[in-house]
């Protein structure tokens, strides 16, 4: 029987010896770069409110599509992971398509922001941009592309205002929060939601980063950072994941209320799938949704695997649902070379198929 | 082994100790942070403290593994060497502390890390001057014992801190035996993935390569674990008592800031809350408006279709009258007025 382990000891010295030298050199490199900025593709502010702020992004050329679209992104996190870097940005890329696209920015909730509510975000906040946006364009309905948990705001929000949404498009979007490989829902279901944000009042963005870095604790906390060094030497791939590192860390405070909310009727009790929600005063019935659908998810998602995702076929009355399972990771889906090349002409496609 | 191997071997660890040296002088003198403080705010700063850490944790495992004693890879190249358990278990001796390490350095620099909150805050009480703070650390030793006296309430609150610090410790305690419990089978994980791997070309061959299938082998194994009804027990747990704890901390530091007339948590959640009450109010307010604005427009519009329609049945009329000279213009004007006339007229009636 062989050995596993076929290393030369004057290769594995050599190995070594190459880390170190590349560590020195590309320190220098490091040092010199500074903070790096997203793609900040050119954007107009419609309407601010609080913390919020609704952006029309403006690309080089008219859009052709008659009815535009808002990117609804999760409260964890910021909406940038769409507008990364150039040659990385769904906005971007759904801009080249022809897409006419709205984001809203939920921005950093403070301690004034400790109250708001579900109910707030959804038919407050993001009902008022639905409403700016049909204003201003004359229409009665117009696109929603939701993502991750927005993915699940978006489909709260058609089932309650189905008037309001023309066509609805998903992405990495938890539905079924009590799949058996859903990490993040197996952690919460012995806390006690109602002590812990008694307790902490807003949910500190550092302790959702040390929560997201435990899923995969060596490969996000070491494996990644060694991996670095083989990237020191050239300034552009150290530049974007400087970029990345930014938006991982850079992820806003959790408004109390709206995460007790969150966590106990979605994560704990289930409530989106077993129709029992309600927003506010408002019942939440997917059933209530017959818009066309186009639930995109990643086949190597660790933060809403698959399985959570693709129950929602099962659960909305539209007799035009599309999936699609992209190749990739959570991230992946948005920065990734495939990612590209796939997610946004397959989305204008779908959406120009029900124009 | 050969001892050419071993002195390969022993100068690289010679050049690894001298190099780490070197980068280490280099980044202080460059005003770099200490590797393993808490990480400061500047992103460069912070991303390299968390390189550093990890780089610190991969370095060490390094010199371990590449080690020329007993637990070194240099043993396990012989034949059936890495079968033995004995030469194992001491070759995978090296992969235990990076995991911890990284577990313990995600820990200190979050929100989770309780340890130097307790202390900051008994320092603040202290500094504060909050009689009978001082005997905190001993106060484990008063539980079960009757309260009495002027500082009645102010024992048994303490008493109900120590015993939710202590039922805290505990459960963490559990949380990080939990943890431990990784390690040793990552390295079982690990073992059996070797295993897989003595075919010529499914062999390792570098340490990087070994590195990565450690990685691999020690993230199934903490997902195994993590995804247990066990760690879901004590995870919740965990954070149920270190809430616990933070929730007897601001009641305590609420009563000493009402005594010297400082506002309270309590307090400003109540402001908080009729603030949050009154921007849903002033929303409300102002979607009326909107609404009554686009009745309003909508009655106006309503009734210049109206008017339009009237202008244009009384157009026709005048067309059939059989009128000369220019009393058409008359007729026009009369009717521009009246439009006029109409549409205050309906407008004031609103009003």
């Amino acid at each position: 029987m062989q050995t596993p382990l076929h290393i030369d000891p004057q290769q594995a010295f050599n190995e070594m010896a190459a880390l170190q030298r590349k560590l020195a050199a590309g320190m220098q490199n490091l040092r010199g770069l500074g903070e790096q900025e997203y793609a900040n593709t050119p954007r107009e502010e419609v309407y601010r409110e609080d913390k919020l702020t609704l952006w029309h992004i403006k690309g080089s050329d008219r859009p052709t599509a008659k009815v535009p679209t808002l990117i609804v992104y999760a409260l964890v996190n910021t909406v940038w992971m769409t507008d990364l870097q150039d040659d990385r940005s769904l906005v971007r890329n759904l801009l080249a398509q022809g897409e006419d696209v709205y984001l809203i920015d939920w921005g950093y909730p403070d301690g004034a922001d400790r109250w708001l509510t579900l109910d707030d975000y959804l038919n407050g906040y993001l009902d008022r941009c639905v409403d700016i946006i049909r204003q201003r364009h004359g229409l009665e309905a117009i696109n929603l592309l939701g993502i991750c948990q927005g993915g699940t705001f978006s489909l709260c929000y058609t089932a309650m205002h189905p008037e309001k949404v023309k066509n609805l498009i998903t992405m990495v979007t938890p539905v079924d929060f009590r799949t058996p490989d859903n990490m993040l829902s197996h952690w919460v279901q012995s806390m006690d939601v109602d002590l812990f944000v008694d307790a902490m009042g807003n949910i500190p963005a550092e302790l959702m980063n040390w929560v997201y870095l435990m899923l995969k604790p060596l490969r996000l906390n070491q494996q990644k950072y060694i991996s670095m060094v083989d990237i020191l030497d050239n300034p552009a791939e150290l530049k974007n994941f400087l970029r990345m590192e930014r938006w991982i860390f850079d992820s806003p405070d959790q408004a109390g209320e709206a995460f007790r909310q969150f966590i106990k009727e979605f994560f704990q009790q289930n409530k989106l799938i077993k129709g029992d929600l309600q927003i506010g005063r408002q019942p939440v019935d997917l059933g209530m949704i017959s818009q066309p659908i186009l639930n995109i998810y990643a086949t190597q998602d660790h933060l809403v695997p698959p399985d959570a995702s693709r129950p929602l076929g099962r659960h909305v009355s539209t007799t035009d649902y599309t999936e699609l399972a992209f190749k990739g990771g959570h991230i992946g889906i948005y920065v990734s070379s495939r990612a590209q090349r796939e997610v946004a002409p397959a989305i204008h496609q779908w959406l120009r198929d029900r124009t | 082994m050969s001892d050419q191997g071993h002195d390969f071997l022993k100068d690289y660890q010679a050049f690894a100790r001298q190099s780490w040296d070197s980068w280490m002088r280099y980044l202080q003198q460059s005003g770099a942070p200490a590797p393993f403080g808490i990480p400061p705010s500047a992103p460069n700063d912070d991303l390299l403290t968390r390189s550093l850490a990890s780089l610190k944790a991969y370095g060490s495992w390094l010199q371990q593994a590449a080690g020329a004693g007993p637990a070194g890879f240099g043993p396990m190249m012989g034949m059936g060497n890495w079968q033995q358990p004995a030469a194992m278990q001491s070759f995978l001796a090296a992969f235990t502390p990076p995991f911890a390490q990284t577990v313990a350095g995600i820990d200190s620099a979050s929100a989770f890390g309780l340890d130097h909150q307790w202390q900051s805050w008994l320092q603040a009480m202290q500094r504060a001057g909050m009689s009978g703070v001082n005997g905190m650390n001993a106060a484990g030793a008063m539980q079960g014992l009757p309260a009495f006296g002027l500082t009645r309430e102010m024992q048994l609150d303490q008493q109900a801190l120590a015993a939710a610090i202590n039922d805290y410790v505990q459960i963490n305690a559990r949380y990080h035996a939990l943890l431990q419990q990784v390690s040793t089978r990552g390295i079982a994980r690990l073992q059996e993935m070797l295993g897989q791997r003595t075919e010529p070309g499914k062999q390792l061959d570098s340490m990087k390569a070994l590195y990565d299938l450690w990685v691999d082998a020690m993230e199934e194994a903490y997902s195994e674990l993590a995804l247990s009804d066990e760690y879901r027990d004590v995870f919740g747990a965990m954070v149920n008592a270190q809430m616990q704890v933070r929730k007897l901390q601001q009641q305590q530091t609420e009563k000493m800031c009402r005594e010297l007339g400082i506002p309270t948590r309590s307090e400003v959640h109540s402001l908080g809350q009729r603030v949050q009450q009154l921007r849903r109010d002033l929303q409300a307010s102002k979607q009326r408006e909107f609404h009554a604005g686009s009745n309003e427009v909508g009655a106006l519009q309503a009734e210049i279709a109206e008017l339009k329609r009237e202008l244009a049945a009384s157009k026709a009329a005048a067309k059939v009258r059989p009128i000369a000279g220019k009393p058409e213009e008359g007729n026009g004007k009369s009717a521009a007025v009246s439009r006029t006339k109409t549409a205050r007229s309906a407008s004031s009636k609103r009003k």
